[in-house]
C-alpha cells in the first residue's frame, strides 16, 4: 500500500491511444425510447429502499451517500470492531474528498526508502513538500469513523452476518437478504443491493459473479524497541527481490506504536512464509529486539471480477476487484467506489423516488468507474509486469527511482490521483532512462545467469 | 551416559571434517575426565587417517578449553543455532562501492571487469541475502559504466549475427525477385512494393531472432491483454444478455 511509480507515464501512452476503449451499451434500435428516465415505474409513496453488505470504506461510503439523499439504507457488518490487516495507508486526495479528520491519522509518513535484490537503497520523497504526506490509519478507527458517519446520516446499521441474497424472478420484485442476529434468522426486502463485503464477497457469490485471482498479503506487527522506533518515525520501506517475494514487494510500514512487516505473493502461496522469514532477515538489523505481537494475512484481489454488476446488484470496493496492480492500494478505491456507487443510484432513481435497473447502474456507475480509472488500473498493471518480473528488472526500479523527476511524478500521481504535470522533456529523458536502466540491468542479469559463485 | 553421547557426537563431528564449531561445542560442555578418555576411545573407531588427526586435534582443543577466545565465540555462534550465511567480500569492493582504481588494466579502464564484478556481487546476493543495513549502505549505480562499454559487452555478437544474417537473406530475396520479375539490383531499390518487402524483412529478422522469440512474443500479446479482457468482462456479459433479452422480445 505504498506509491505507484511512474503514473504519469501514461499521459504519453493516452497520446498513443487516440479513443480510450470505453465500452458504449448497446443501443436497441428498434425501441421507441426518449432517452430521459421516465422509463423507469416511480414507487408511489415510498422511497427506494437499498441494502449495503459489509461496512468497510467501500459499504460506509455508499451508504452515506445514498443515505444523505433520502433513500432508506440499511447497512450491514459482521463484526464492527474487528481490526483488518492492511498497510492503513491512505493518499491526501482521500483525506480531502471523504473529509477525514486529521485527529485519526497515526502516522505521517513523509519519507520512502525502496531496496533493491542487491541492497542498492534508495530515498523517497525529497521531492514532498512540507504539508505532503501520506497518512497512515489503523483500518478500525478508519472504519468506525466512516460507519458512524453514514448512521448520522441516516442509514440504519445492522450487525448481522450475511448469509445469502435471494435473487427476484421479475424487475420489480424486492431482493431478500437473509441475514443472522443474535442466533436468530431474519429476513430484508431490499430494491437494490450493493455488494461491498470484500475479497470472500456472498453477494458476489450469490449473483454468481466469477472468480478473480488472489494475492496473499500476509504480515506480522513487531512491537520495536524506542530506538529502533525512532528510526521508523515517519519512514516506510518497501523491499524487492525474489527472496522476498516473487511477483510483489515485502513492506515495513510503521503504525501507531509498532510496525508491519509484511509481504505477498500471487503464484506461490504456499510458500508465503518462506518469503516472511526472508524479509525478516533482510530487516534484521533493523527489527532487532523486537517482538511478534501479532500475525495476520488477508487475500487482495488481483484484478476485477468478471460481472460487477448484475441485475439491480453491484459490487463495489474489493469485493468487485479495485486493487491497482503494483502497489497494492486498494482503500482509496473502495471509498470512491462505494461513492460513486452511491451517487449512481441516486441519480437513477431521483432521489429515491423511481425504481431503477441494471442499465441505469452500467451506465451510471459502471461506464463512469471505468472512464475514470481504467488508464490508471492497466498503467499500474504494465509496471507490475515490466518491473516485478525478475530480478534484473526490480534493480532497474530501484535505479529509476533515485530520479528525482520520477519521485516527484510518482508522489503527485499518487496523493491527488490525477495526472501530474509533466515537462515533456523530462518526460522523454525518463523514457530514455527507463529504457537505459532495464537494458543495463539486463545484461548484467545475462552475465549472472552465466556465472557460479 | 555422557560419555556415550560424546562418542557418538564426536564420531559424527569427526566423519566431517569441515565442522569445527560443533567439534568445540562438546568438549566445553562436558569437562570432566570422561572426554579425554571418550576422544581416545573414538580415534580408534574412525576410519580414514584423516579422522584420526582431527580427532587428536580435538584432544588437544579440548585441553585448552578456557584458552584462546576463538573457541568461545565459535561456541557462541554455534549454540545460536542459525545457519552461517556467508557475506559478499571482494577487496575491490570498498564501503558500498567497486574501487574502480582496481580496475585499471595495462594503462586503461577495465569496464568489462567491473560489469561481471557487480554480475558476480548480484549472483551471491541472490543466493544468500543479505540483511539491509544502514551502517554500510550500497552505493553503486551501474550508470557510472559508460554506454559504449555495454554495447561493446552485449551488443556487438548479436548485432554481427543478425547483420550477416539480414545480408544473406537480402542477396538472396534480391536474386528471386530477378529471377520472377526481370527487376534488377537497382531497378528493385526504385520499386515501392520491393522498398516495403525489405523493410518488413528487417524488422522480422530483428523480432524474431530465434524461433522461441515467435512464442515468446504471441505470450508477451495475451498477457498484455489479459488484464484489459478481464475489466472489459462486465460489459460482454452485458451485450449478451441484452441481445437474448431483444431475442426473447422479437419471439414474444
Amino acid at each position: 500500500m505504498t506509491t505507484q511509480t511512474q503514473h504519469h507515464l501514461h499521459s504519453l501512452l493516452s497520446s498513443l491511444h487516440t479513443t480510450l476503449k470505453t465500452p458504449k451499451p448497446s443501443s436497441k434500435p428498434h425501441s421507441l425510447t426518449i432517452t430521459s428516465t421516465s422509463k423507469n415505474p416511480s414507487l408511489s409513496g415510498r422511497k427506494l429502499r437499498a441494502a449495503v453488505i459489509g461496512g468497510g470504506p467501500a459499504g460506509s461510503s455508499a451508504a452515506e451517500t445514498l443515505a444523505a439523499a433520502g433513500i432508506e439504507t440499511f447497512l450491514f457488518e459482521r463484526s464492527p470492531s474487528s481490526s483488518k490487516p492492511c498497510g492503513g495507508a491512505i493518499p491526501l486526495c482521500m483525506l480531502h474528498e471523504f473529509s477525514i479528520p486529521l485527529h485519526l491519522i497515526d502516522r505521517r509518513v513523509t519519507h520512502m526508502k525502496i531496496v533493491s535484490p542487491s541492497n542498492l537503497t534508495v530515498d523517497f520523497g525529497k521531492t514532498l513538500k512540507p504539508h505532503e504526506f501520506i497518512a497512515m490509519l489503523r483500518r478500525e478507527v478508519l472504519d468506525s469513523f466512516l460507519r458512524s458517519r453514514a448512521e448520522a446520516s441516516g442509514a440504519s446499521l445492522i450487525s448481522a452476518l450475511v448469509t445469502h441474497l435471494e435473487i427476484p424472478s421479475s424487475p420489480t420484485s424486492p431482493y431478500v437478504v437473509h441475514y443472522t442476529m443474535n442466533n436468530s434468522r431474519r429476513a430484508l426486502a431490499v430494491d437494490v443491493v450493493i455488494g461491498a463485503d470484500g475479497a470472500n464477497s456472498r453477494v458476489a457469490k450469490s449473483i454468481n459473479a466469477g472468480n478473480y485471482a488472489c494475492a496473499i498479503a500476509f504480515q506480522e506487527r513487531i512491537k520495536l524497541p524506542d530506538d529502533k522506533m525512532a528510526y521508523y518515525e515517519n519512514l516506510a520501506e518497501m523491499y524487492v527481490g525474489n527472496d522476498v517475494s516473487p511477483d510483489f514487494y515485502a513492506w515495513v510500514f510503521p503504525k501507531c506504536d509498532h510496525v508491519a512487516v509484511g509481504t505477498g505473493t500471487v503464484c506461490s502461496k504456499h510458500d508465503i512464509k518462506l518469503y516472511q522469514r526472508a524479509i525478516r532477515e533482510r530487516v534484521s538489523d533493523k527489527i532487532k529486539g523486537g517482538k511478534v505481537i501479532k500475525v495476520e494475512a488477508h487475500p487482495i484481489p488481483e484484478h476485477p471480477r468478471p460481472i460487477r454488476v448484475r441485475g439491480r446488484v453491484a459490487l463495489v470496493g474489493d469485493a468487485a476487484g479495485y486493487v491497482t496492480k503494483c502497489s497494492g492500494e486498494g482503500i482509496y478505491f473502495a471509498a470512491k467506489s462505494g461513492k460513486m456507487c452511491g451517487e449512481a443510484i441516486v441519480r437513477a432513481s431521483e432521489g429515491g423516488d423511481r425504481m431503477i435497473n441494471e442499465d441505469d447502474l452500467r451506465r451510471e456507475y459502471l461506464r463512469e468507474w471505468d472512464a475514470k480509472y481504467i488508464s490508471t488500473f492497466r498503467f499500474l498493471d504494465l509496471l507490475q509486469r515490466v518491473f516485478y518480473g525478475n530480478n534484473a528488472a526490480r534493480e532497474a526500479l530501484v535505479e529509476l527511482c533515485g530520479d528525482e523527476y520520477v519521485q516527484r511524478m510518482t508522489f503527485e500521481s499518487y496523493l491527488y490521483k490525477r495526472l501530474a504535470e509533466g515537462n515533456r522533456w523530462e518526460d522523454a529523458k525518463m523514457v530514455l532512462n527507463t529504457i537505459g536502466s532495464l537494458v543495463r540491468c539486463q545484461i548484467v542479469g545475462r552475465e549472472m545467469e552465466v556465472l557460479t559463485v | 551416559m555422557a560419555s556415550i553421547a560424546i562418542t557418538a557426537s564426536l564420531q559424527r563431528a569427526c566423519s566431517s571434517p569441515h565442522l569445527t564449531k560443533k567439534k568445540q561445542l562438546q568438549p566445553r560442555s562436558m569437562r570432566s575426565l570422561d572426554t579425554k578418555q571418550a576422544t581416545h576411545v573414538v580415534t580408534m573407531d574412525v576410519e580414514g587417517q584423516k579422522g584420526s588427526k582431527i580427532a587428536e586435534k580435538l584432544e588437544k582443543s579440548a585441553l585448552h578449553i578456557d584458552g584462546p577466545k576463538n573457541a568461545e565465540d565459535k561456541l557462541k555462534s554455534g549454540t545460536d543455532a542459525e545457519p552461517f550465511v556467508p557475506k559478499f567480500k571482494d577487496e575491490r569492493w570498498k564501503n558500498g562501492t567497486w574501487d574502480l582504481n582496481m580496475f585499471v588494466k595495462s594503462g586503461k579502464m577495465d569496464w568489462d571487469g567491473v560489469i561481471v564484478a557487480e554480475a558476480r556481487r548480484r549472483k551471491f546476493l541472490e543466493l544468500y541475502p543479505e540483511a539491509a543495513t544502514n551502517q554500510e549502505p550500497v552505493l553503486f549505480r551501474s550508470s557510472i559504466i559508460p554506454w559504449w562499454a555495454w554495447l561493446m559487452r552485449s551488443h556487438l555478437p548479436e548485432a554481427e549475427l543478425l547483420n550477416g544474417r539480414a545480408a544473406m537473406v537480402g542477396f538472396f530475396m534480391a536474386y528471386f525477385v530477378d529471377a520472377l520479375t526481370g527487376l534488377d539490383v537497382v531497378g528493385q531499390t526504385g520499386n515501392f512494393i520491393c522498398k516495403v518487402g525489405l523493410f518488413v524483412t528487417v524488422i522480422g529478422i530483428i523480432l524474431l531472432r530465434r524461433t522461441q522469440d515467435f512464442d515468446n512474443l504471441r505470450k508477451l500479446a495475451d498477457e498484455a491483454t489479459f488484464y484489459d479482457k478481464q475489466w472489459q468482462a462486465s460489459w460482454q456479459d452485458h451485450n449478451a444478455s441484452t441481445s437474448a433479452l431483444e431475442k426473447e422480445r422479437r419471439k414474444a
